[in-house]
């Protein structure tokens, strides 16, 4: 009887720590993949191809060919930098004088959006930021006088830069112009 | 002595083997629910539209977050942009690329909007004709201001075409950049298009 009672007990605990382990693997399943996609884009081959480490890139625009990233608009160009602050902090700055949409947003390592600044708040002035980690405080001798100081949660990151581009033939000129304002540059390399 | 050991080694390869399915399990799982139920975290239904309030916003819980990453990785927040994703038609039939489909609505309450056919993959379809979706800028409008464009394998008469080639699963995402704040606060109150059957799939 003891016996036969040990060895129920042994596989409901057994039976337990399997359960245990199915639902940890499926949550850290879970937590990872958003972290570990946006590792790909940080550091996969687009990126390297592009160049684009703490350096603004111009891809093309949009077509059937485009699989970097799921879901591409096709009706917008895209300018896209991997921020990395592991050396200090990096600069953004822009200046698209465009009569449609457009937008410059920041996401994090684990692929949040943490910041976004579009042609309405930035009301025709130039977009002048200074991303630093949330590990360390700027010196406020450091930032340049003008620069709005962006608080990035992870020393990496990704910035995309979207501008409204129905009519891309047409308009090729000026999206173009206006998008190669962007600048991302490393704040020791300034 | 030499028939215990193997029983202990047997019983080892089974604990083991089990571990290793309990792991599989989990990582299936979790797969599974990202890729079949992409919009299963908390979303609002608008006729055949789904829109998730949390995505791109650093308010997302670990699902919303995962289920972004794969089906629509960098996402912008809701006061930004709003994706209202269709995987159905208003007859609750699942989008397929071989079936023709006539899309109808009023322009959203958006500053700019746009509507776009993905395959399954979530990236765009090959179209012959480079028409990957239809936008506010292009999109003609009758005398009451509504639109109307058809997608699917076949031409239809007197339509915007998005072509659909193949015989797979789609979707087709209604993005409304810098949507009216009544909008963002209440999605529901969207006026959503109407995705129609033309016939009979091919």
């Amino acid at each position: 009887m003891t016996n036969r009672s040990t060895n129920q007990r042994l596989w409901f605990y057994r039976g337990l720590t399997l359960l245990v382990t199915a639902l940890l693997a499926h949550l850290l399943t879970i937590w990872a993949v958003p972290r570990l996609i946006m590792r790909v884009v940080l550091q996969g081959s687009a990126a390297q191809s592009l160049n684009m480490h703490n350096q603004a890139a111009f891809p093309p625009p949009v077509t059937a060919k485009s699989r970097a990233i799921v879901m591409p608009s096709p009706d917008l160009l895209y300018s896209v930098c991997v921020y990395d602050l592991s050396e200090g902090a990096v600069r953004v700055q822009a200046a698209p004088q465009l009569p449609n949409y457009w937008s410059i947003a920041l996401y994090s390592a684990n692929s949040d959006n943490f910041f976004v600044r579009n042609d309405r708040q930035a009301a025709g002035k130039p977009v002048d930021l200074w991303l630093v980690p949330s590990s360390g405080a700027p010196a406020q001798n450091q930032v340049p006088a003008g620069a709005e100081v962006v608080v990035s949660p992870s020393k990496t990151g990704f910035l995309l830069m979207r501008v409204l581009a129905s009519d891309y033939q047409t308009d090729q000129a000026v999206l173009e112009a206006g998008r190669r304002t962007l600048r991302c540059q490393a704040a020791g390399t300034l | 002595m030499t028939s215990s050991k193997a029983s202990n080694g047997k019983r080892w390869l089974i604990g083991a083997l089990l571990y290793l399915g309990a792991v599989a399990l989990g990582v299936g799982s979790a797969l599974l629910v990202l890729k079949k139920a992409p919009w299963l975290n908390p979303s609002v239904q608008v006729g055949p539209w789904r829109v998730n309030l949390h995505a791109g916003s650093v308010d997302a819980d670990m699902y919303t977050r995962a289920s972004v990453a794969v089906n629509g990785l960098l996402a912008l927040g809701r006061d930004e942009t709003m994706y209202f994703i269709a995987a159905y038609d208003d007859g609750g039939q699942a989008l397929r690329s071989n079936c023709n489909y006539r899309i109808q609505g009023s322009a959203p309450a958006a500053r700019w909007w746009s509507i776009t056919a993905y395959a399954d993959d979530m990236f765009l379809f090959d179209a012959p004709n480079g028409h990957y979706s239809l936008n506010g800028d292009i999109a003609k409008r009758s005398a009451e201001g509504r639109f109307d464009f058809t997608s699917g394998p076949t031409e239809q008469p007197d339509s915007y075409w998005l072509p659909t080639p193949g015989k797979r699963g789609m979707v087709l995402t209604l993005r409304l950049y810098n949507p009216e704040p009544a909008l963002q606060a209440a999605p529901q109150s969207l006026q959503a298009p109407h995705i129609t059957r033309i016939g009979e799939c091919q």
